[in-house]
């Protein structure tokens, strides 16, 4: 059940983001709304099929992105996987887990691309990255972070009603 | 003689009162009388009117305010439609606009033959700058191929589907684009960057260049084809301590609220990466 709702879920998350996010930059950052679904996915679904959310949602965005797909994926997997463990094993919080996990993948995923883009001999200067894009990207992400939340975990209500969420 | 009964002398002289007073009030001699004795009644009268009419209001009154209400949430519904409709017209007109732009632009260069496509999305990533475009391989859409707009050079086709394309635009940090300053007739190199700001290079130290200076695309290189407007040189760098002097470049187009482009799909980029010399070891 969780498995099937994960593609009309990431289907429109994808076509929210490339249709509506990607043309509301702060400054120079974009939100990226699939890192803050399945963040909060993982958080709801306890790790059981979080991962596999992030696989479908990885691919479907290196779809739509020029990103190099491994490049897309690895976030996803780490928010993903991650979201499941700080929430079980170190926050007693959710919430609190959503906003580290946000942070943490943002950066996370940020760092990556940084890093393609020198690979391919792109220069830039690191300062004005971190201020043009890193910081209003992650602020658009946290801001995101609780509503997306809260609309995820009635998602999770509705798929595992038998359990209680916090 | 016989008399009259006494009952029909009643009834004969009450007659004649009651035609007498019907002859005086009809002469207006009893108004005053008949005044003094209506006006309460009428008072009264009026006075209960009003209360029972109050009453009735009372009771009536809830249905018409339903009714009312009922009339309002139509009227506002069809003030919903109108609106909705309007703002539907008005975005039709723009884009009916922009096409008959792009139409414009397609006639004054009938060398080249053009599909026109909707953006219908953008990169996710924000180091990156590609847009989606709603046509692909199923309309002729190649790799390679250049994207215009009426106003000048839009990018070119990253990547193909079907039915969609990926387009990188010229200010994505990989683009590179080898233009030529239009009064100067100095060729150059446009370089995009992750925060979408164009970057004129490979200026000659000795070039007198000024802001406001025309670009446009060079031909080299074979990506693009030549004489396509690029932007407009907005500041100069020069230092004395740098082979070339840059420039900051103000594109024509504005990438924020690209609706439609062209895609030139007669033209064939060019690979002449093999043709480069390497240094050999």
């Amino acid at each position: 059940m969780s498995i099937l709702i994960s593609f009309p879920i990431l289907l429109i998350t994808v076509i929210l983001q490339t249709t509506a996010v990607s043309r509301l930059p702060l400054v120079n950052g974009s939100a990226d709304l699939m890192l803050i679904v399945l963040a909060a996915w993982g958080i709801h679904d306890k790790g059981r099929t979080a991962w596999i959310w992030a696989i479908i949602g990885g691919l479907m965005m290196s779809i739509v992105s020029a990103t190099p797909w491994i490049l897309v994926m690895i976030p996803y997997l780490v928010v993903a996987v991650s979201a499941q463990l700080l929430h079980s094993r170190i926050w007693q919080s959710p919430i609190l887990a959503m906003l580290v996990i946000t942070i943490l993948g943002t950066l996370l995923q940020h760092i990556l691309e940084i890093a393609m883009l020198r690979f391919n001999d792109i220069a830039m200067n690191v300062a004005t990255i971190l201020g043009a894009v890193t910081v209003p990207s992650l602020v658009l992400n946290l801001i995101l972070a609780l509503p997306i939340y809260i609309l995820v975990r009635d998602i999770g209500r509705w798929v595992y009603p038998a359990e209680q969420y916090e | 003689m016989k008399s009259l009964p006494p009952r029909a002398i009643q009834i004969i002289v009450g007659s004649f009162i009651i035609f007498g007073i019907l002859l005086l009030a009809l002469a207006g001699i009893l108004r005053p009388i008949l005044g003094v004795i209506m006006d309460p009644f009428v008072a009264i009268q009026h006075w209960s009117s009003d209360r029972v009419m109050a009453i009735v209001d009372f009771f009536t009154l809830p249905r018409e305010v339903t009714d009312l209400l009922k009339k309002n949430v139509d009227l506002e519904d069809e003030v919903s439609r109108l609106t909705s409709q309007a703002i539907q017209q008005a975005g039709q007109l723009s884009e009916a606009q922009v096409l008959y732009s792009l139409l414009d632009f397609a006639r004054a260069r009938p060398q080249f033959q053009y599909v026109a496509s909707a953006v219908i999305g953008r990169d996710p990533s924000p180091f990156l700058r590609y847009i989606i475009i709603d046509h692909g391989s199923d309309d002729g859409i190649r790799h390679g191929m250049p994207v215009v707009t009426q106003q000048g050079l839009v990018g070119r086709i990253d990547a193909v589907i079907a039915n969609a394309s990926r387009v990188q635009l010229i200010n994505d940090a990989g683009s590179t684009i080898d233009v030529r300053m239009q009064t100067l007739k100095q060729e150059a190199q446009l370089i995009g960057s992750v925060t979408g700001d164009l970057t004129l290079q490979m200026i000659p130290q000795d070039l007198e260049l000024n802001s406001g200076e025309i670009l446009l695309t060079s031909g080299l290189g074979g990506n693009y084809p030549s004489d396509l407007l690029v932007g407009q040189v907005a500041s100069v760098n020069k230092s004395e301590n740098e082979l070339f002097q840059t420039a900051s470049v103000q594109p024509v187009v504005d990438f924020s609220t690209l609706q439609a482009v062209l895609v030139i799909t007669n033209f064939k980029s060019i690979d002449i990466s093999p043709l480069i010399p390497t240094q050999s070891p």
